[in-house]
């Protein structure tokens, strides 16, 4: 018991000395404060003493305890007031340090958004090359040979019969010829077109490309999916149009506009993507039976929809990569 | 293409349908119409006026204050014009409207102390014609106030209409008008010939033999004489202009009145011009020259088809006329050609031409074979009426072989299964019976259609399916609110890269996305590339090899402003080419897909809390290797091996493997081919092949248990010949080590004066462990000092400072 208190008095003031924090101020009072602590421990030695020795202990022990509490506390005061104080002296007004963060292109960004929605209702991803051959990229898709067709898409030829992709279609085919139907998939992709650079049109951009092959599918599916797709993508108030065209690799054809008033300026009609049912030649041409099965397919341009999303004006923005442009989204 | 309503109700009644229905009507049915032109909205608040006075400007000389009555009062106006006099109709613009030549609005102003109220116009103010001689000055009887398109009835909306390529029927007012009968349920009319003929018949004064009948299988041509060659009427010259046409005399505005009214080009020759009077339909000579009705010599080639007299060409068939055989002033009797040519015949003369006519748009998309003479009739009615001519009897027809129309069969149940809503089988019927097709049979299930001649698009059901949706209207195909999907395997190729770029992302990079094509150049340094054989220009001949040449062509735009901290990364497809000639099959090249990150600049600034920058260094691109594969492949750092090799343009390079795999390569970017991008600071890329990183990611990541017993560490530091590697230091501890040596971590480099010229001391931290146990302190030691000893020993290595 009097080795006990000896080395009580002696470490509690050398340690209660070296506080400097609250946590080390914590730590210490469960040390010796605490329902363990030493000085609970000491009480209850106090307790298991004879008879002869209580009186002589019980009042000394009170008053060391009261003692230490005192000390204590004064030394919690400091030790509280000192970080205040260390507070007062930080210079808020300085800058964090800079850490920055990746970003992703925003053309990328678009890409995935749009995937996303056709993603989430059970569409599969597939890709595929862009150097082609002129059969994926036209003849399969039904333009034919020599025909005004081809001049809709601008094409840069490496010879006579290769080419850089004018189109994501050409996946169609691929996935066609190695995949019965059913098939519910998007195919998104770089492609080209030879057309002068300028802030609207650039030699390459990007396309997300559908395609739906299975028994009973129909027009309809097609505008209820691409109505879904236009709900998710622009907000379930968009205003849209779907109305007659052309490409050759599908019949009846539809492209799809969406109204666009940007704040300020005139409203107008927006192309923002093509579609139609597949042509009953392509599926022949992929050994499917036009009369069993039925399909659609739709294009969807990136680079159009990420111009009109961030009011951007110059399609040649994207491809300059400038980075207090990639930074921004 | 632009299309008058005004011209459009000769052949089918839309007076009383507003203008926004017909555009709206035209454009969900295929037709898109791009612009609408109204003219009562372009002449608003333009109307005839009247000078009830005019004086002499106080303040200036050429200036007059006239007073116009426009109707309703009269007004105040300042005038600039010398012709202007008091008692003149003119075209007045009232305060708040739109000059027609320029756009600007007019508002009240003062010109030199003089308040103006509006303007009065001259011909080229209001976009009638050029002369800007004065004001334009309207005959005495024009009713003041009424507007001017009703006084010059130019009261017109004029659409513009993209017309897809297989819509060769539409490129007309007649083709457009038969849509809007259908799209309205109104019937077509279409204008009635009358031919007055005299007793002379046709063939017997001119003669056609065609000796290409592939690419012409037919050719009419009717003979009209004595015309008189002069202006053309008023209402054929406003047609044509309200069209955007040019007049130019009755014959030549004849032919073209009717090409934009049915959509057959034809050609008038002046017949006394044919030697022979005779029509010979060939191929070119290859290599001939023609001289076109441009005036510009032409080299044709052996594929090209002319139309020849009895000695030479006269004009190049379906494109353009020749200056040899054109109509002019002096004309008398005329050969109008009406034919059907094979469209691509026609296309490949255009296109190698590089010429584009009104009439080799339509042959190249194909016209109607059975319209040539009713075409030819049209135009001679109107050249006896017109220019007083006398029209030959009979019509010179030759068409060896009779082009066919299909007959097709159109099942009720397919266009549903196609449609998936369905259309009543009368309105089915009515749609096609006003678009001009034929039903030769029916029963129950379906109808047999007779396409018609101008429908050469329509081949197949499907073709008749589209029509029917079209005209009925696709804003009334219903929206479905549910579909089934099969619970197929479900396939994303693009997840992966989408994963890699992420990780990217994460360690700080900028996605960016650049062009794959480049000069010889450029693109030739890492491989041999793929050209284009029609470039846009000769930045962009060949397809990338590598994405070096896109990093560091962002590098330098950015540098340009002033951005030169750079984290860039791209994912992309390259392409290296392994023929010398052109690309025949896919075994001509490779196509692969990469992703390339570069780091240049400064990796940390200057900053409050940072005394000097520090830039980005090989070290950084390893590191950011080596997390990128510990942290996503499952790798230990000692399996990632980094090779030193050589390459040209770069400084330093290396490859990197796992196991005897080349993951990819990069390095430190050599100055001389920075200095091609004005590159002055150091550029560090890297390339990783991504097949190589879906093979390594097919390895399943397992659990690797958590350390239960504590790790001993042992710090020293030894001071070495300069020259030694800490790799090599390295591997020998490695080596000599026992199995309880884990780990090891160089953490301090240092070198001066004060150890000795030539001289460096290396600090290592090494790590000691045992996944079953807590090691002793005695067993570490042992181990430790054995190894410290045969260093000392194998590199003359001074053991420094504290060990512990």
């Amino acid at each position: 018991m009097e080795d006990k208190i000896k080395s009580l008095l002696k470490n509690f003031p050398s340690e209660l000395d070296q506080i400097t924090d609250k946590n080390s101020l914590e730590n210490f009072r469960i040390k010796y404060f605490g329902r363990k602590g030493i000085i609970a421990e000491l009480f209850e030695d106090f307790k298991k003493l004879s008879g002869d020795e209580k009186p002589k202990y019980g009042k000394r022990l009170n008053e060391i305890k009261n003692d230490l509490q005192t000390k204590f506390d004064g030394k919690k005061l400091s030790v509280e007031s000192e970080i205040e104080t260390t507070v007062e002296t930080i210079d808020f007004s300085l800058p964090g340090r800079k850490y920055g963060q990746g970003t992703k292109h925003i053309l990328s960004q678009t890409m995935n958004e749009i995937m996303d929605v056709f993603i989430k209702i059970g569409f599969s991803v597939y890709e595929g090359p862009e150097l082609e051959s002129d059969y994926y990229n036209f003849e399969a898709l039904n333009f034919p040979e020599d025909h005004p067709a081809r001049d809709m898409q601008d094409t840069f030829f490496l010879s006579k019969d290769f080419v850089l992709r004018t189109h994501t279609s050409p996946v169609q085919i691929r996935l066609m010829e190695n995949k019965k139907p059913p098939i519910r998939a998007i195919m998104p992709g770089k492609v080209y077109r030879n057309e002068a650079i300028s802030f609207k049109s650039y030699c390459l951009f990007h396309q997300v490309e559908g395609l739906v092959v299975d028994k009973n599918i129909t027009f309809a599916e097609l505008k209820g999916t691409l109505v879904y797709f236009l709900k998710e993508f622009l907000g379930k108030d968009v205003k849209y149009r779907f109305r007659a065209s052309f490409f050759p690799f599908t019949e009846p054809s539809a492209e799809v506009d969406i109204w666009w008033q940007p704040e300020g300026k005139e409203g107008r009609w927006l192309e923002i993507l093509g579609c139609g049912m597949v042509d009953p030649n392509v599926l022949k041409n992929v050994g499917i039976d036009p009369e069993v099965y039925t399909g659609y397919a739709f294009g969807i341009g990136v680079e159009r929809n990420a111009l009109r999303k961030y009011d951007i004006d110059d399609i040649r923005t994207f491809f300059d990569n400038d980075k207090r442009f990639l930074v921004q989204f | 293409m632009k299309i008058s309503l005004k011209w459009l109700n000769d052949y089918v009644d839309i007076k009383n349908i507003p203008v926004e229905e017909i555009v709206e009507k035209l454009t969900y049915a295929g037709l898109e119409v791009e612009e609408v032109i109204d003219n009562s909205k372009v002449y608003d608040n333009i109307v005839v006026g009247y000078v009830e006075e005019k004086s002499k400007h106080p303040n200036a000389d050429k200036l007059s204050v006239c007073k116009v009555n426009d109707g309703k009062e009269v007004l105040n106006v300042v005038c600039g014009a010398p012709n202007v006099e008091a008692g003149q109709k003119i075209v007045f613009a009232k305060v708040g409207s739109v000059i027609p030549e320029n756009g600007l609005e007019l508002k009240k102003v003062k010109l030199r102390g003089e308040v103006s109220h509006g303007m009065i116009c001259s011909e080229k103010e209001l976009s009638l014609s050029d002369n800007h001689e004065g004001i334009m000055i309207l005959p005495d009887d024009a009713e003041i106030g009424i507007p001017l398109v009703e006084y010059l009835e130019i009261d017109d909306v004029v659409l513009d209409i993209a017309v897809t390529p297989n819509r060769q029927d539409a490129l007309s007012h007649i083709g457009v008008a038969r849509d809007l009968a259908a799209l309205f349920d109104r019937d077509l009319k279409l204008p009635e010939i009358k031919l007055n003929e005299v007793d002379e018949t046709a063939d017997s004064i001119a003669e056609v033999i065609i000796e290409n009948t592939v690419d012409c299988p037919r050719y009419s041509a009717k003979l009209i004489k004595d015309v008189e060659i002069k202006e053309s009427p008023e209402w054929l010259k406003k047609k044509l202009t309200s069209i955007g046409a040019r007049p130019i005399n009755n014959i030549v505005d004849i032919t073209n009145f009717v090409l934009h009214e049915i959509g057959q080009p034809l050609h008038a020759f002046d017949l006394d011009k044919l030697s022979h009077n005779k029509i010979v339909v060939k191929s070119a000579d290859e290599g001939d020259s023609f001289t076109t009705l441009d005036s510009k010599e032409r080299k044709m080639k052996g594929t090209d088809l002319m139309i020849c007299d009895g000695e030479k060409p006269v004009a190049v068939a379906g494109v353009m006329g020749g200056e040899n055989s054109e109509v002019t002033s002096t004309t008398k009797n005329i050969l109008l050609e009406s034919a059907f040519f094979r469209p691509s015949a026609i296309r490949k003369t255009a296109k190698h031409l590089g010429l584009s006519t009104d009439a080799s748009y339509r042959f190249e998309r194909g016209t109607d074979p059975e319209i040539t003479i009713w075409a030819a009739n049209r135009a001679a009615q109107l050249m006896v009426e017109l220019g007083n001519g006398k029209l030959f009897k009979g019509t010179i027809d030759q068409y060896p072989q009779e082009v066919e129309f299909p007959v097709l069969e159109l099942r009720y149940e397919r266009i549903e299964k196609i449609l998936g809503y369905s259309i009543q089988n009368d309105t089915v019927k009515n749609i096609l019976l006003r678009l001009g097709f034929g039903i030769v049979d029916e029963n129950e299930s379906g109808v047999k259609v007779q396409v018609p001649s101008y429908r050469r698009d329509v081949e197949r059901e499907i073709d008749l399916i589209e029509e029917i949706a079209r005209i009925y209207g696709y804003d009334k195909i219903p929206v479905i609110d549910s579909i089934q999907i099969s619970l197929d395997e479900n396939m994303n190729q693009m997840e992966f890269v989408e994963n890699l770029k992420n990780k990217f992302i994460a360690f700080g990079f900028n996605e960016i996305v650049t062009n794959s094509l480049w000069n010889y150049d450029r693109s030739s340094k890492f491989g041999n590339p793929v050209r284009i054989l029609n470039p846009q220009n000769n930045d962009m001949t060949h397809l990338r090899t590598s994405m070096i040449p896109g990093l560091l062509k962002t590098i330098s735009n950015n540098i340009k402003v002033q951005e030169k901290n750079l984290m860039l990364f791209e994912t992309g497809h390259i392409f290296i080419s392994k023929t010398q000639n052109d690309i025949k099959s896919f075994d001509d090249f490779e196509e692969k897909e990469v992703l390339s990150f570069t780091l240049t600049g400064n990796k940390f600034s200057k900053e409050w809390y940072n005394s000097s920058e520090q830039k980005f260094d090989l070290f950084d691109a390893k590191g950011i290797i080596t997390d990128f594969l510990v942290y996503n492949f499952s790798l230990e750092p000692d399996e990632i091996l980094f090779e030193k090799g050589t390459v040209s343009n770069f400084e330093y390079y290396f490859d990197v493997k796992h196991k005897k795999d080349r993951l990819g390569e990069g390095g430190e970017i050599k100055k001389e081919f920075l200095e091609l991008y004005d590159i002055e600071q150091k550029v560090y890329v890297f390339t990783f092949e991504v097949d190589k990183l879906k093979s390594l990611a097919k390895v399943e990541k397992r659990f690797k248990p958590l350390l239960k017993f504590p790790k001993v560490l042992r710090d020293f530091a030894f001071i070495v010949d300069s020259n030694i590697s800490a790799g090599e230091i390295e591997k020998v501890i490695l080596e000599k080590s026992s199995k309880l040596l884990k780990n090891i971590k160089l953490f301090d480099i240092f070198e001066s004066k004060s150890i000795g010229e030539g001289k460096k001391s290396l600090a290592f931290e090494l790590e000691y462990f045992d996944v079953s146990r807590t090691l002793t302190e005695e067993e570490v030691d042992k181990d430790f000092w054995s190894v410290i000893e045969l260093i000392k020993k194998q590199f003359n290595a001074e053991l420094r400072g504290k060990v512990g």
